[in-house]
């Protein structure tokens, strides 16, 4: 029930500041700008000019695989970006303000703050996130070729894996720092450096959350699912609720008032 | 029984002691004031015993609860400085920490209704966003926060300080009718505040309680009132004749007045008022002054 | 360029233009923004996506 008005509160609020306008929208355009663009990257690059007379273009044809990946890599550079920006402060700008010791001097439990937070964002993120990818699905079948309903819900749901574990260090590093500059700046490192090992130790890291995309390439281009892509949604998932309950167990040994 | 019995509380942030070893308790249906210049511990000392901060060491009772057992439900909070959901309206904000604090929705509404009836903000404004509203006005809301869920306890963070005359006025009426419902205990810087609504003291310290107790007892420990005397001529000379009287325990002169101390006032005023009518003294000023509240606390802090 | 099928085109420059009204009716109704607010028109109206994004999570303040 105090979840619940937590909840509740989080929604309200996530309306009233148009979270919820124009989160899904930015993740459309970002969704649909990359299978729009290469259609008709001939046409631009011929429009844009500069090249010698005569010169004609062969573009390799996409497959609409390659054009999925396209789209989850817009999303997990500007797309992570922009979520991690808009979440930035969800704890933290509430302890900077001071409008969480109004609350959590109320008989709230941590964990029922924390876990409203959290679950609030990922429902957002995961509506925009499958508004997105629905949209981009629309246009490859239209323009690249066949994507199976199939094919969409498992990119929608293993790409929102990952999102899950962004926003799950979002707020764990809302619940260590007060400045929300310094939580989208960890985030945002910690995510890099994740990539950056994944890249230097590949073979030992085979599960790392960061290879989710390229499983899911590989997923959609052989319409099975490779056994790297179970295993990887594991950790991922592992992950984004250790973080979690590593956020109460910080948040409860913190002092709320400085 | 006590309400709240504090045992033993310090509260260091690292070499720094905020707080050092502080011992108190009240009763149910008293309002106390802890006093004290800023930085004495004032926040610090509220914000533990609302477990916003964790104490280094030392104990909070609670009426019969355990001992350091979570007693937010029994208490209601404001902060100094409160910040709000500026995009909530006063009555959403009233409801939501009325339902954080296990009231029904229908329960919250309606005590959220009440309340706003009670501080005077009315329906009109009460359904306007708080980022709207005066200083005046929010700190009225956030008392009623505070008591939304009918807490034993109502701690109050210098209530009043931040008011303009108007606001501070509102405000202590409040605090005024509130007393007969629950236990207040409120800090301030300003003395006169304490003074008029408070039963109890607490005089605060560099960390430590350096005195309590309630008004009377404290006015009755430390009161000595002084008398001012002014003549026509040389003070000095008046000020040998009164202290060869016996009856002073202190004198100076100072800004044109001499400035007589005695234990017993009113032994006083008759021994110096005799010898000045029998001796014909030129008396142009005889003035008694009670010690004021700060005269009080300087002494406690100076002793 | 007539080669290209505008009613592919057109969700995106919709959707492009609906977060553009949304940001200039909140900076609009806005009490106060971090920054002058003329400067947050010219950067919503001049900046496609980018400035209504950049508005939304910079610009608006929510206390």
């Amino acid at each position: 029930m105090q979840f619940n008005t937590l909840f509740k509160k989080e929604m309200l609020e996530n309306w009233r500041n148009k979270k919820w306008i124009w989160v899904p929208l930015v993740i459309i355009i970002l969704s649909i700008m990359d299978p729009i663009t290469s259609y008709y990257l001939p046409q631009i690059m011929e429009s844009v000019g500069g090249m010698p007379e005569g010169t004609t273009f062969e573009l390799p044809e996409f497959l609409p695989a390659e054009v999925v990946t396209m789209t989850l890599g817009q999303l997990s550079s500007l797309g992570v970006l922009i979520i991690v920006l808009m979440s930035m402060g969800t704890i933290a700008g509430e302890r900077k303000s001071g409008v969480s010791e109004l609350v959590l001097v109320k008989p709230v439990s941590y964990k029922n703050y924390i876990l409203a937070k959290w679950s609030s964002l990922l429902v957002l993120v995961w509506f925009s996130l499958a508004l997105g990818i629905l949209v981009s699905w629309y246009y490859i079948n239209l323009l690249f070729g066949e994507l199976s309903i199939v094919a969409l819900l498992q990119i929608i749901f293993f790409y929102g894996l990952w999102m899950t574990l962004v926003v799950s260090l979002t707020i764990f590093y809302n619940t260590v720092f007060r400045s929300s500059g310094l939580v989208a700046f960890l985030t945002i490192l910690t995510i890099m450096t994740m990539s950056i090992l994944t890249q230097i130790f590949g073979t030992y890291l085979a599960w790392s959350p960061n290879n989710l995309s390229s499983y899911i390439f590989e997923a959609v281009l052989t319409e099975s699912i490779p056994s790297e892509l179970i295993g990887t949604s594991i950790v991922t998932i592992i992950l984004s609720v250790g973080l979690l309950i590593g956020s109460f167990y910080i948040f409860r040994t913190k002092e709320l008032a400085n | 029984m006590a309400l709240i019995k504090v045992n033993n509380l310090s509260k260091r942030y690292g070499n720094k002691t905020a707080v050092n070893n502080v011992n108190f308790d009240f009763e149910r249906g008293k309002c106390i004031a802890l006093i004290g210049p800023n930085g004495a511990g004032k926040t610090t000392i509220l914000r533990t015993l609302s477990g916003l901060l964790k104490p280094t060491s030392g104990t909070i009772q609670f009426a019969d609860e355990k001992e350091n057992s979570d007693i937010r439900p029994h208490i209601g909070y404001l902060p100094q400085y409160p910040s709000f959901y500026g995009w909530m309206t006063g009555r959403e904000f009233l409801i939501f920490s009325g339902e954080l604090a296990y009231l029904s929705k229908d329960e919250a509404k309606k005590r959220a209704d009440e309340l706003l009836k009670k501080i005077g903000i009315s329906e009109g404004a009460s359904n306007e966003r708080i980022s709207r509203y005066s200083g005046g006005m929010k700190q009225r809301l956030g008392i009623a926060q505070a008591i939304i869920h009918r807490p034993k306890l109502l701690i109050l963070d210098e209530p009043v300080s931040s008011l303009d005359p108007i606001g501070r006025r509102e405000v202590m009426t409040l605090m005024e009718e509130l007393k007969n419902e629950m236990t207040i205990l409120f800090s301030t810087h300003i003395l006169s505040d304490a003074d008029e609504i408070s039963d109890e003291l607490l005089l605060l310290h560099n960390g430590e309680i350096v005195e309590s107790g309630s008004m009377d007892e404290l006015r009755a420990k430390y009161q000595t009132s002084k008398i001012e005397l002014a003549f026509e001529n040389d003070l000095e000379e008046y000020k040998e004749k009164i202290d060869q009287l016996n009856i002073v325990s202190d004198s100076m002169i100072e800004r044109g007045l001499l400035h007589v101390t005695a234990s017993d006032i009113s032994q006083a005023r008759k021994a110096i008022l005799e010898t000045a009518s029998q001796e014909d003294w030129p008396l142009t000023t005889f003035t008694i002054n009670r010690a004021s509240l700060e005269d009080m606390f300087m002494k406690v802090v100076n002793k | 360029m007539e080669e290209i099928n505008w009613a592919l085109i057109a969700p995106l420059l919709v959707i492009q233009a609906i977060l553009m009204i949304v940001a200039l009716v909140d900076l609009v109704k806005a009490r106060d923004t971090n920054g002058p607010k003329w400067l947050w028109l010219i950067i919503i109206l001049f900046v496609t996506t980018i400035g209504p994004i950049i508005y939304f999570i910079f610009g608006r303040r929510n206390r």
